[in-house]
């Protein structure tokens, strides 16, 4: 294991050590703020290269962007036929999947790079490395549950990949929509963005973009969490005079 | 315009909020139930999760409860004593109904529990109520009258042999408590699992197994829902923290309206029509959920969130 790592220092070191393109990214907003209208947000990140090693005015590169959301305790859920019925009989947890992931690229990933890049970098939901909870401790997952999970993250918008498109503008400049859906998670998000040349990445950085509810929800949820019997006591009253002044509106 | 609701961790549209609630006002306000048992089913199916559902609903049926608990009280309508009773039973259902409610969630089952609950008692209860009205309406069709049983033999043997009787006055009955109280246990139970008052289990007991005059049944059990899925509401909210208030307001708000109009409405039908139309109601539901459970899913993986963020 010590060698491995040390073989991945000394191969990023000698990758990294030529090239020193100066990469810049922003987003149009990096703290997203849920509240009670809350429907999802769309951000753009916006890329700059310097030309170095990479001339973005004669020569064209590719960018990828991985935005990662907050990690979280993830159990996928299994249906089986047991008698009559359809009961959750198999499960699989997954103590880190990333609760957001989106892939952004250029080009279909399969024209920037080779796959195994992409597995050393783990890029891509093929490459996303993810370990599952098993009696024999943490362990790689079932390929079936592995891939509900993105099918079923995917489905919820959580997963993203090659939905939305990395646009070069010119000049070494490019830009990207991320998409938030109304149900993300909140907590910190990394941004990464990789510029690839000629099959190899060349440069990378990353930024961290916030979610967090605000305001009114905020105060809610850190309420129902926090003080739950206080919480569910106040739910209590709010009902009860809820509750008493429809049946006085009612009956004018 | 869509709202987020911060306990459910997901945005609505508001309008589809306040028009379910409407809805669902308007049938619990025609046939004069909760409505409970109609809510719970459509918000999950609305992409709530079960859980949130279930909590959310015990919150808007306390609110839902009680101007026709003062209305009731107004009329002298309320068996006090035989609530206390019943809310003591209640208490304690909701508090083991809760405890199994979260420990269900924990292993992913708490919406088999949830739909094989609703299957169960709305199958069986839509079933008794509809033979029972389809009898009457045949019976009236024929010019037949029921026979009326003098009131010392509406109780069976066993119920007389229970130690602990109790007299309530306002009920004119002597009986033991531990009936009301076993009544009230169970109806506990369901309110913590189902996200229902209990009244569709609740009226027929106090009527067929105790024996109380009709005139004190709807409110003592409008007494008892209060109390208790007021308790429903805190524990779900001390064990899974899933009850989301903003929910629970504004279907609320939707209810108030279309239970008036809906309580208009009813007044148009004869009670047999709407106890069988009701009947039918209940059983559509319990279809549902019935088919839902032998159905091949097309999607047999589901995901769940276990532990914290």
């Amino acid at each position: 294991m010590r060698l491995l790592s040390l073989v991945v220092a000394v191969f990023w070191a000698l990758l990294m050590a030529p090239s020193a393109i100066a990469l810049v990214t922003d987003l149009s907003n990096k703290r997203i703020e849920i509240r009670y209208s809350f429907d999802g947000a769309d951000l753009i990140l916006f890329g700059a290269v310097g030309s170095s090693a990479v001339d973005p005015v004669n020569d064209d590169f590719d960018v990828v962007i991985v935005v990662r959301g907050p990690e979280a305790n993830t159990v996928i859920r299994q249906k089986a036929k047991v008698g009559p019925i359809w009961i959750n009989n198999d499960s699989l947890t997954f103590p880190s999947a990333p609760g957001y992931y989106a892939v952004a690229a250029s080009r279909p990933l399969s024209q920037i790079a080779s796959d195994a890049v992409f597995a050393s970098y783990g890029i891509g939901f093929d490459h996303l490395p993810l370990l599952a909870r098993t009696s024999r401790g943490l362990a790689a997952p079932d390929s079936d549950f592995r891939s509900a999970l993105f099918r079923l993250q995917a489905s919820h918008g959580l997963f993203r990949q090659e939905q939305d498109t990395v646009v070069h503008i010119g000049e070494g400049l490019f830009k990207t929509d991320i998409r938030l859906p109304a149900n993300v998670p909140v907590g910190d998000f990394l941004v990464e963005t990789f510029i690839f040349k000629g099959g190899t990445i060349k440069a990378r950085n990353r930024i961290m973009l916030a979610v967090d509810k605000e305001g009114f929800e905020r105060a809610a949820y850190d309420f129902a969490h926090g003080y739950p019997f206080w919480y569910g006591l106040v739910a209590v009253l709010v009902a009860l005079t809820a509750g008493w002044l429809a049946g006085v509106l009612g009956k004018k | 315009m869509p709202l987020y609701l911060p306990i459910a961790e997901l945005s609505m549209n508001i309008f589809l909020v306040i028009g379910m609630g409407a809805v669902v006002g308007f049938l619990s306000g025609m046939f004069g139930v909760g409505g409970g048992f109609l809510m719970t089913p459509l918000l999950i199916f609305m992409g709530i999760p079960p859980a949130v559902a279930v909590a959310t609903e015990s919150n808007e049926i306390t609110a839902a409860s009680v101007s026709g608990a003062l209305a009731h009280w107004r009329r002298q309508g309320v068996d006090v004593k035989m609530g206390v009773v019943l809310i003591i039973g209640g208490a304690i259902g909701s508090f083991f109904g809760a405890q199994v409610f979260t420990y269900l969630r924990s292993l992913g089952q708490v919406d088999l529990m949830i739909s094989l609950a609703y299957v169960v008692f709305l199958g069986s209860v839509g079933g008794l109520m509809f033979w029972e009205s389809v009898r009457a309406i045949v019976r009236q069709r024929r010019g037949i009258k029921p026979k009326l049983k003098p009131r010392e033999d509406r109780h069976k043997a066993w119920i007389h042999a229970l130690p602990f009787k109790m007299r309530f006055r306002k009920s004119r009955l002597y009986v033991s408590a531990l009936l009301p109280l076993a009544i009230g246990m169970f109806v506990g139970v369901l309110a913590a699992i189902m996200g229902v008052g209990g009244g569709f289990v609740m009226v027929p007991a106090m009527i067929y197994l105790l024996g109380m005059p009709t005139n004190v049944v709807v409110g003592t059990s409008l007494f008892q829902i209060i109390f208790v899925t007021a308790l429903t509401t805190i524990f779900h909210s001390v064990n899974t923290q899933t009850v989301d208030i903003f929910l629970a307001v504004l279907l609320l708000v939707g209810a108030v309206v279309g239970a008036q109009v809906g309580a208009r409405f009813g007044l148009r039908l004869k009670g047999e029509q709407l106890r069988a139309l009701l009947a039918l109601m209940v059983l559509l539901v319990c279809a549902k959920m019935g088919v839902d459970l032998v159905v091949e899913p097309t999607e047999l993986f589901s995901v769940g969130e276990a532990g914290s963020h």
